[in-house]
């Protein structure tokens, strides 16, 4: 099936607020997609599927909040925004588990430095901050083989990335505010 | 990629809903406002000398500020409740007035040849009377613009909720001043200040706990 052009996303949206199923699920499946490719060029791999279905999730609770007499694309683009701080707010909360050994993971680099905007909000970083949470939330190393890495604490490498995931997710609001 | 399951539990949970209308939610809050002033004046809660007070550049001084603040906070918050709009535009202006409040008080203080011991002006048992006065009737535009943002999607949540503690502040201020007697730029800067910080400080720590999504 052809994907609707994204004007015609507010006609789908604005059915299903009429309560039209198949207008619903055309569209949920069209910007399903959309999300995709949005929170992949954004966020680590593991996290993109999680934050695909809480932005629908979010876009089927506030679905009333769309005005039909607006363009479609800047109100998903907003609770797309809005739902990728929230992770990265997330992100910097939580725990990092230092993996087993044995476990087997294929090689995901390519895919992490794929993560080209990810990569560029890293730059307004702190260097020791950007080093931090590319090492232990991108590139999967616990606090301490960071530490070992970085020569900062382990103490340190956490604080790191919590104020840089913190500084991460009020630069993005700032820019959603200036824009 | 998302699950097609929760595609079809999405599909399979859709109800017809209304689009959210900024202008019927005004009006809402509009009539909130008027049914509590109107309820305040009717309960007796006007000082005597209003007509009177209603000559002195100070009483219109306060009315307009207050009212200035309560307009632009409302406007804010229900504009901020669009997941496309920010507050932080309307907050600006709001910290625009109320600097432009704080000179304009000043400037009719001088007028007035204010001065004196700024301790006995302060008469601190008055003032924090008028303070919970106005933590109190701020609640009721507080309270509906609480719930409006709790069915919005407001993106910058502290945002919104600090437009909302000052829209609450600004009026509950705004209709105390019917019963207030005190006229002096000072006390009122001072105690209406003091009023309207707390509001603001309550629902900015209570609002965007209560309303993520």
């Amino acid at each position: 099936m052809k994907e609707a052009e994204p004007d015609e996303w507010g006609s789908l949206m604005a059915a299903a607020q009429a309560g039209n199923g198949g207008a619903y699920r055309r569209l949920l499946a069209e910007i399903r997609g959309w999300l995709t490719r949005y929170y992949a060029s954004r966020l680590p791999p593991a996290h993109v599927d999680d934050a695909v279905q809480e932005a629908l999730i979010a876009i089927h609770e506030k679905r009333h909040s769309y005005d039909p007499a607006r363009p479609f694309r800047p109100w998903l683009a907003a609770i797309a925004r809005y739902k990728w701080v929230d992770r990265l707010r997330a992100m910097s909360r939580q725990k990092t588990e230092e993996l087993p050994d044995d476990t087997a993971i294929g090689d995901h680099e390519s895919a992490v430095t794929s993560a080209a905007l990810l990569g560029q909000l890293m730059t307004t970083l702190k260097p020791a901050q950007a080093e931090a949470i590319r090492l232990v939330k991108l590139e999967g190393y616990s606090v301490e083989e960071a530490s070992a890495r970085t020569g900062q604490s382990g103490s340190l490498i956490k604080v790191n990335i919590h104020r840089g995931l913190a500084r991460l997710a009020a630069l993005i609001q700032r820019q959603s505010d200036g824009e | 990629m998302a699950s097609e399951q929760l595609l079809d539990d999405l599909v399979a949970s859709l109800a017809p809903v209304r689009p959210r209308n900024p202008r019927r939610e005004g009006m809402v809050l509009a009539l909130v406002g008027m049914v509590e002033l109107g309820l305040y004046l009717m309960l007796g809660h006007h000082r005597p000398d209003l007509m009177m007070a209603m000559h002195m550049p100070s009483f219109w001084w306060k009315a307009g500020c207050l009212g200035g603040l309560t307009i632009i906070g409302m406007v804010t918050a229900l504009r901020s409740f669009d997941p496309t709009a920010s507050p932080r535009p309307g907050l600006r202006w709001m910290a625009l007035l109320l600097g432009a409040a704080l000179v304009s008080g000043w400037a009719i203080d001088i007028a007035n040849a204010g001065g004196g011991m700024l301790r006995a002006r302060l008469m601190w048992r008055h003032g924090i009377d008028c303070m919970i006065a106005i933590v109190i009737l701020s609640i009721p535009v507080a309270v509906a613009l609480g719930l409006m943002m709790r069915r919005g999607a407001p993106t910058d949540r502290k945002g919104s909720a600090l437009a909302i503690g000052l829209a609450g502040a600004g009026w509950g201020a705004f209709v105390f001043i019917f019963q207030c007697p005190h006229d002096d730029p000072f006390y009122v800067a001072v105690w209406y200040g003091a009023g309207a910080a707390a509001v603001a400080l309550i629902w900015w720590l209570i609002l965007p706990r209560v309303t993520r999504w």
